[in-house]
């Protein structure tokens, strides 16, 4: 059976989180860490060996890499490697999305029904 | 609310704990999982929240991290080791086939170990660089610079056996040059380029100052194959220079 690519295969949540977190713009590791905590109103938490370990991961499959190390403005003079997702991350996204979307309507069919 | 010295405490420890993680992946995003740390230590600073609630937690996440991408490092050199064997065995198979058709080949069964063993090592360490570089043109260098080195030792030690010649066992000084090099080097580009780039001039220099004693024939054929190798030698230098160039240490 031929392998799925990384753009079609089913994500883990903490690659999801990452990959939604990335897709408007470049962040470093602990920017990361809060847009997932925003995204999911605090309901995630990915601590620094779960996310980095991810984004290892997804660098290998080429759904993020590296952009740039520079200094975040809002923090201090420190200057942090930013990470941004790639045309295949994006890719990987939208398929997850779409499935996610194809579930709910058939749970929401299910429930209509019975109700 | 947690002190600045109970906070550096809890860095300390947390960069000791990333001490645990396999060295590539350590070398790749230890320091941004320290920054990361840190930067949680001063959100919980700024909220004037103490360190006991989050500490314990990460500490926790991050040893179950380090056991998963340990267990991860060792399943894929596990794969490595086990994809460099098969190489180095069907590379075995040319000697070990060739030597049934060629009259004089008469390698006992120990040499035949010996070969692989060395062909082998020679594949480890490729295979070991080239997972620790991204870069194609330092990839490209090793593995040039192991074919003319590995050419190299075993031509040498071929041609001392055969012709009873022990000057010859100069030539070997080249792959001193090398070690000596690789280790100030410390697999840096640059110092790798040089490397390279003194072998080269080191061979080409004994070509030229060592009387081959061999036929004319013979002699055109050694001084054909040293070309070569002083070739092998610069591409490989070359390589590890624009490798250097690009930014890779």
């Amino acid at each position: 059976m031929a392998k799925k690519s990384a753009a079609q295969a089913p994500l883990t949540p903490a690659v999801l989180h990452i990959l939604l977190a990335l897709s408007t713009g470049e962040r470093h590791g602990y920017g990361i860490m809060k847009q997932v905590q925003a995204d999911s109103q605090g309901k995630v938490k990915m601590g620094p060996g779960t996310l980095y370990g991810s984004i290892g991961r997804m660098i290998e499959t080429g759904l993020v890499r590296e952009s740039d190390k520079r200094v975040d403005p809002e923090m201090d003079d420190e200057r942090r490697i930013y990470y941004e997702i790639t045309g295949e991350g994006r890719a990987a996204l939208e398929a997850e999305l779409k499935r996610y979307r194809g579930v709910v309507a058939v749970a929401e069919g299910r429930f209509a029904y019975g109700h | 609310m947690a002190t600045d010295a109970t906070r550096r405490r809890y860095r300390a420890w947390y960069a000791m704990l990333l001490r645990m993680y396999p060295r590539p992946f350590r070398e790749r995003f230890g320091e941004g999982m320290a920054q990361t740390f840190h930067d949680l230590c001063r959100e919980r600073r700024d909220a004037r929240r103490g360190l006991h609630g989050l500490a314990p937690w990460i500490f926790f996440e991050t040893s179950v991290a380090i056991i998963r991408e340990n267990t991860n490092y060792m399943s894929r050199l596990g794969k490595t080791m086990l994809l460099v064997a098969l190489g180095a065995l069907a590379v075995l198979m040319v000697p070990l086939v060739a030597s049934r058709f060629v009259a004089d080949w008469n390698w006992p069964a120990g040499a035949f170990v010996r070969v692989y063993v060395l062909f082998f090592a020679t594949g480890m360490v490729f295979a070991l660089v080239a997972r620790r570089m991204g870069a194609w043109s330092y990839k490209a260098g090793v593995g040039v610079a192991l074919l003319a080195g590995f050419a190299l030792g075993w031509s040498t030690m071929v041609q001392t056996a055969d012709s009873g010649h022990p000057e010859r066992l100069w030539y070997l000084s080249v792959l001193v040059v090398g070690f000596i090099g690789v280790c100030v080097a410390r697999l840096k580009a640059r110092g790798l380029a040089l490397t390279l780039f003194g072998m080269a001039a080191v061979l080409a220099m004994i070509s030229v100052v060592l009387p081959s004693g061999a036929p004319s024939d013979m002699a055109l054929r050694m001084a054909v194959g040293h070309g070569v190798l002083v070739a092998l030698f610069t591409a490989s230098g070359l390589l590890f220079r624009h490798a250097s160039l690009a930014g890779v240490e």
